[in-house]
């Protein structure tokens, strides 16, 4: 099956890991998601300025600011992501979370805004968004509790919190307290939902993490204080030796 | 998954590719393809290397590489071209080679360079029929003098037809200060033909 400009389709899914978008004035993608494009399409960052009126209304930000781009133009858009399943949603008045790598592109009619949960992002109000996923997406209602590494995000609910196994508390007030790494399972540490809404899974613990978040903690740390940045650099310091 | 029946034929394919096998099928060693001599040199000059394994018999033979997706293109006396390591398998009906990029002068350079796949990439030619591996299935995609495609140089699997493939650069002072738009270097493909894409770029996060 050969695809062309007229028999693409429209809006839809080509594959399981690639989606064509039918881009008629502007959308925002993640940068370097485009694999191929008919028609006349133009990628501005986001920081270049040309929209600023667009950027105002629908991107507010600014730590994720270099990781999204603007299309601009006519034509058929081709997006994929490392081979990972493609699927799109409709928001209607509504608020959607969403991890960021996973965030593929979005209408400008959506409002975009980071999470108070970090390495999240938020979009509001009504329209169309992509994500990718490791695996397929599957849906759960609350309350229920899930592996950080599995979740995609969440809609139309509070933002979750941590909820620690306790044989795991316990060790950490015991004597290995501050001995024991950070890093935690799915087993140990769980996110715990409750409310009303929708919890969004994927089937697959491979974290995106990377770039994404290591952007993340060097912006935060910022705010930091003298004794929290010892605690920081103590912290990684040992997790280098527990390597 | 690629499962090739042989009946008293020769298949050429990816070394280290085959998982199983039936039948009475001889497996050799083949630097050189279908190419010949001349061919081989080539290929150990330029660096578009296929490091391939013939196999000859008859017998059921399975091909995998990866977890990747195969996908079939028949060839009816026309020319496929090929990022080598997106070669799965080849009928030895085909005949390989290599051809050089840069003919286009300093774009065809730049191209090579900026992909990271070099200034060669290797051809397949005659009748038969031909398994090329893509993350997540490679996409066809009509290429005619009205609609010309761009396409990520490192989601870019191969194409056929009379093609020509120039890269279109979007480099400015933007790069340079980090604003760049993730999309600078495209692959601008005018003529008549098919060009092949997958769903993820090489040399990812992967």
């Amino acid at each position: 099956m050969t695809f062309n400009a007229r028999t693409l389709p429209s809006n839809d899914n080509v594959n399981p890991y690639s989606f064509c978008v039918d881009v008629a004035s502007e959308m925002f993608i993640q940068k370097g998601k485009m694999i191929a494009y008919y028609g006349s399409l133009r990628f501005e960052a986001i920081s270049a300025g040309p929209y600023d009126a667009l950027i105002r209304q629908s991107f507010n930000s600014p730590l994720y600011a270099n990781d999204f781009v603007v299309v601009t133009g006519h034509g058929k858009l081709i997006l994929g992501d490392r081979g990972y399943n493609i699927s799109s949603f409709d928001l209607e008045d509504g608020n959607l979370t969403v991890r960021s790598p996973n965030m593929l592109g979005f209408d400008p009619s959506l409002i975009c805004q980071e999470s108070t949960v970090p390495g999240y992002l938020t979009l509001l109000g009504t329209g169309k968004f992509l994500a990718s996923s490791n695996g397929e997406v599957h849906f759960l209602e609350p309350p229920v509790r899930v592996d950080e590494d599995a979740l995609l995000g969440w809609a139309d609910m509070p933002s979750p919190s941590y909820r620690y196994n306790y044989s795991y508390m316990r060790g950490k007030f015991g004597m290995v307290r501050g001995m024991v790494s950070n890093r935690t399972t799915g087993e140990e540490r769980q996110l715990d939902f409750t409310g009303q809404g929708t919890v969004l899974i994927q089937s697959s613990e491979a974290a995106l993490g990377g770039a994404a978040d290591l952007e993340e903690v060097i912006a935060r740390s910022s705010s930091l204080g003298q004794n929290e940045l010892q605690q920081l650099l103590g912290n990684i310091q040992q997790r280098l030796q527990n390597r | 998954m690629l499962l090739v029946r042989l009946r008293n034929e020769e298949v050429f394919a990816k070394r280290g590719a085959m998982i199983a096998y039936t039948g009475f099928v001889e497996f050799a060693p083949s630097s050189s393809g279908s190419e010949g001599m001349r061919g081989a040199a080539m290929r150990s000059v330029t660096g578009e290397r296929m490091t391939l394994m013939s196999a000859r018999g008859t017998g059921e033979v399975l091909y995998a590489f990866y977890g990747m997706h195969v996908t079939m293109i028949s060839l009816r006396g026309e020319t496929f071209y090929a990022e080598s390591e997106s070669v799965l398998a080849y009928d030895g009906r085909l005949r390989s080679g290599t051809e050089f990029l840069g003919q286009g002068g300093a774009g065809g350079l730049i191209r090579g360079a900026a992909t990271g796949s070099g200034l060669f990439t290797t051809t397949l030619e005659g009748m038969g029929e031909l398994a090329i591996v893509s993350e997540g299935g490679a996409i066809a995609l009509d290429v005619t003098p009205q609609r010309p495609i761009f396409a990520d140089p490192q989601a870019y699997v191969g194409h056929r037809g009379q093609i020509h493939s120039t890269l279109v650069t979007d480099v400015g002072w933007k790069t340079f200060v980090g604003q760049s738009s993730g999309e600078s270097y495209q692959l601008k493909f005018t003529g008549q033909g098919t060009v092949y894409i997958q769903a993820a770029e090489r040399g990812g996060n992967r």
